[in-house]
């Protein structure tokens, strides 16, 4: 059962009156909207900024937790922001108004590649297109890189996956079964050596 | 050769157990091991198909993960794209109802940035592997891996839009340079 400090408060807390379809709109638009990652950016601005349905604090909680847990992202933020403020049928009006529309016009580009797919002239771009769209994944991952702390834990864990998932090219599920508990209880020795936690 | 169907089920059964693994780097991190799987263990998609697929989803409105969908799409037909999609989604979904319910605020703030930091070396191997793994069959040519350079550095470098580079890329490879 919900408590007055869980993540999901109870239904007789204050809370903005929002209506299933407006939550349905406002998601609807912000699956159009998010070209290209920066989902919590998007989601903030409309949600917490634009339409205050959720203060600061509320949205960052949640963040923090559809983060850290498996999935995408754009999802686990809808379910929460939708679950926060109309419980479970919230929560899945908010991921199938983000996915759904953006289904449709994936599926549509995707036949359009079906079909055109064999031109020389789309080969061509598209060759162009990939370059670039490798060039901003590597550029991600060289960002994310340079916030890690500087110790070995990180340069291993890190070094370890690249080269056995991407050079090495060995199945992810053992990889991310073996490396995730030893990446989690070396960070909580570290953490407890620097006395932060008992 | 498999049916439609058969590659539809095997795609879900694979797809939502790596649905699961999506850690940290989210779902583009899931690139490599699908591309194993498509490409190198199945033969459903040839490297090319792979890679538009996930170039054509970065330039379409939408979260990025939909990629899935149109890896489905190629390897089953419309079947494939739902079934790519439904296993993405929905497996990471009911673990995070579950755990939004146990949750309070103070243990989802304070577990969940102990976790984020601790995950945080996984995902950034696990992108690195992405990138690594496309630019395998992306930068082919010489053009194509200066274009892939010079994108990185004019990101790092720059406050600018990805798409605008994705979109000048469409243009130097129309030329025929790449």
């Amino acid at each position: 059962m919900a408590t007055d400090n869980s993540i999901l408060p109870d239904a007789d807390l204050p809370r903005p009156n929002v209506s299933l379809m407006a939550l349905l709109g406002a998601f609807v638009r912000l699956g159009m909207a998010t070209f290209g990652g920066g989902v919590q950016a998007w989601v903030h601005r409309d949600i917490v900024v634009k339409r205050r349905w959720l203060d600061e604090k509320e949205f960052l909680s949640g963040l923090t937790v559809a983060q850290v847990l498996p999935g995408a992202n754009p999802v686990n933020i809808a379910l929460y922001v939708g679950m926060r403020l109309r419980g479970g049928i919230g929560g899945a009006i908010a991921v199938l108004g983000m996915v759904i529309p953006a289904f449709c016009v994936i599926l549509v580009l995707g036949y359009l590649y079906r079909t055109y797919g064999h031109f020389e002239i789309v080969h061509f771009v598209l060759a162009g297109m990939a370059a670039a769209a490798v060039g901003a994944t590597l550029q991600m991952g060289i960002k994310v890189a340079g916030r890690l702390p500087r110790n070995v834990m990180a340069a291993v864990v890190a070094g370890g996956c690249f080269a056995v998932v991407g050079i090495l090219r060995w199945p992810m599920v053992p990889v991310v079964v073996v490396a995730a508990p030893i990446s989690i209880a070396w960070a909580f020795l570290l953490e407890r050596k620097a006395g932060n936690v008992r | 050769m498999d049916s439609q169907e058969s590659i539809a089920g095997t795609l879900f059964l694979h797809f939502a157990m790596l649905s699961m693994m999506a850690i940290g780097g989210g779902v583009i991190s899931l690139a490599p091991d699908m591309q194993r799987f498509v490409v190198d263990a199945h033969h459903w998609l040839s490297n090319e198909n792979f890679v538009a697929a996930f170039t054509i989803a970065q330039v379409s409105p939408g979260p990025n993960f939909l990629f899935a969908t149109l890896v489905g799409l190629q390897a089953a037909g419309w079947l494939g794209a739902l079934a790519a999609t439904v296993a993405i989604v929905i497996p990471p979904a009911i673990l995070t109802v579950v755990v939004l319910r146990a949750s309070t605020r103070r243990s989802g703030n304070r577990y969940g940035r102990m976790l984020k930091a601790a995950l945080a070396p996984l995902s950034v191997g696990m992108i690195l592997a992405t990138a690594w793994s496309l630019a395998r069959v992306a930068d082919s040519s010489w053009g194509a891996a200066v274009l892939t350079a010079a994108t990185v550095v004019i990101l790092l470098t720059r406050k600018i839009n990805p798409l605008w580079l994705i979109a000048a890329g469409a243009l130097i490879g129309m030329t025929g340079w790449i």
